[in-house]
């Protein structure tokens, strides 16, 4: 009689530290690093066609921001161990489209992109500190500072 | 030896299992230890049974519930790593469990906890061999932190690590083709394909990698190349202590080292083309408007 119910749980290596929720975690900040990463690349996109133009610096300035908090992700990424997304390149391609195309528009245009951009990723980071802090607010103290 | 129970399914029934075999058995009094509940056999290698004992590989969570006893989970890694004796004489089969069990204390009947085709026993050592390696490599990083010994140079330890991996295969070289195919019956392929990804992305983490771009993926799936072929290598080489096999494998490394420097110089080389046709797009332009 084979056993049905009975299936060891095999983990080889990469214990969970001290409780936290591994997987949650891993998709937050996998999440997150592929949306900085493409904002980057929006922004990007957007020095390309107007870099030369007067609102050039004023973009420059919050790409050098967007760059930190890209650097920011990297070093979390590398800590807590997880993959990052698969898209990465598809991404690459589709932020620079989309920061040239809004670019393209006229500088209205690519305030516009950035505004609505940022507006839905600051939605995006309440709702994941929000499940953070529902869990256990003391556990996961480090990831919530970073947000 | 009483064959009593035809499957034992529940933890109950097996710790009422174990206690009633170890007490026929055994008529000297147990082990001081109040958690130990056999005599360990003289080639177990297991460490002893206590709440907090260091098992982190096997369950993620504490696995007991009280000090006496030991979860299911518990006894039947206790019981595959008894049959891994048996391997080399019966293969990765029932039989091999059944002499483990026996070796324990066990009824030969426990076996029946397990599927037939052996392929629990086959994770199970793949699962031990990866934590083993896991541990070899925490133990040498932390040699080099203490400065006792140097940090090697990537593909020497991309090279040492495989090795070091492989050759735990060697005590069980005869049955390992039999291992992996039943690794690849479809049942079993997302269990063996977990445990071989985690255990390369151990060591590229103890390699010192730290990318966060397309590139985790590339230099994964590169090793992970590397370390199949030289393993279905291994298989086929009847060389003194298994030389070819390393020697092949120092090709592979060598050669993944090289792809990286390739894919640089492509992407140099690209950048360089693109420069030359932008320039040249301004000059055109230049002249159009100049016109």
């Amino acid at each position: 009689l084979p056993a049905a119910g009975v299936s060891l749980r095999l983990c080889s290596t990469g214990g969970a530290p001290g409780g936290i929720n591994k997987p949650v975690i891993e998709r937050i900040i996998r999440v997150d690093h592929a949306g900085e990463y493409g904002a980057n690349r929006i922004y990007a996109g957007q020095m390309a066609v107007l870099g030369r133009s007067s609102v050039g610096p004023v973009i420059q300035q919050m790409w050098n921001q967007e760059k930190d908090h890209l650097k920011k992700f990297n070093d979390l990424m590398v800590a807590y161990r997880v993959r990052p997304t698969v898209l990465l390149p598809f991404w690459n391609v589709a932020g620079f489209v989309l920061g040239a195309g809004t670019a393209l528009l006229g500088r209205k245009g690519a305030m516009a992109c950035t505004v609505a951009v940022e507006e839905s990723i600051s939605d995006h980071y309440n709702s994941q500190i929000r499940t953070l802090v529902e869990e256990d607010p003391e556990k996961y103290k480090e990831l919530l500072q970073v947000f | 030896l009483r064959c009593q129970l035809s499957v034992p399914q529940r933890a109950l029934q097996a710790s009422a299992v174990l206690k009633r075999v170890s007490d026929e058995q055994h008529k000297e009094p147990l082990a001081s230890s109040s958690q130990q509940q056999f005599d360990s056999h003289p080639t177990d290698q297991q460490p002893k049974e206590e709440p907090q004992g260091p098992r982190p590989s096997y369950t993620g969570q504490g696995g007991q519930e009280s000090e006496d006893y030991e979860s299911e989970e518990q006894l039947q890694h206790r019981i595959l790593t008894a049959a891994l004796e048996f391997v080399p004489e019966h293969g990765w089969t029932a039989e091999a469990i059944a002499e483990g069990a026996k070796t324990l204390g066990l009824s030969a009947a426990s076996a029946g906890m397990f599927q037939n085709d052996g392929s629990e026993l086959i994770l199970h050592f793949v699962s031990q061999c990866n934590t083993k390696l896991s541990e070899l490599l925490e133990q040498e990083q932390k040699q080099v932190q203490l400065g006792e010994a140097e940090k090697k140079p990537l593909d020497q330890f991309l090279r040492d690590a495989v090795e070091a991996r492989l050759r735990m295969l060697i005590p069980y070289i005869e049955k390992w083709p039999q291992a992996l195919s039943i690794l690849l019956l479809p049942h079993n392929i997302p269990a063996s394909l977990n445990l071989l990804t985690s255990m390369i992305d151990d060591i590229w983490h103890y390699a010192g990698d730290q990318s966060t771009d397309f590139n985790w993926y590339t230099r994964r799936a590169v090793l992970t190349g590397v370390y199949n072929t030289t393993e279905l290598v291994m298989m086929q080489d009847s060389s003194p202590d298994f030389e070819d096999t390393w020697r092949f494998l120092e090709n592979r490394v060598a050669d993944a080292m090289n792809m990286g420097n390739t894919a640089n110089q492509v992407q140099s080389t690209g950048e360089a083309l693109v420069q030359g046709l932008m320039g040249a797009a301004v000059t055109v332009s230049n002249a159009e408007t100049r016109r």
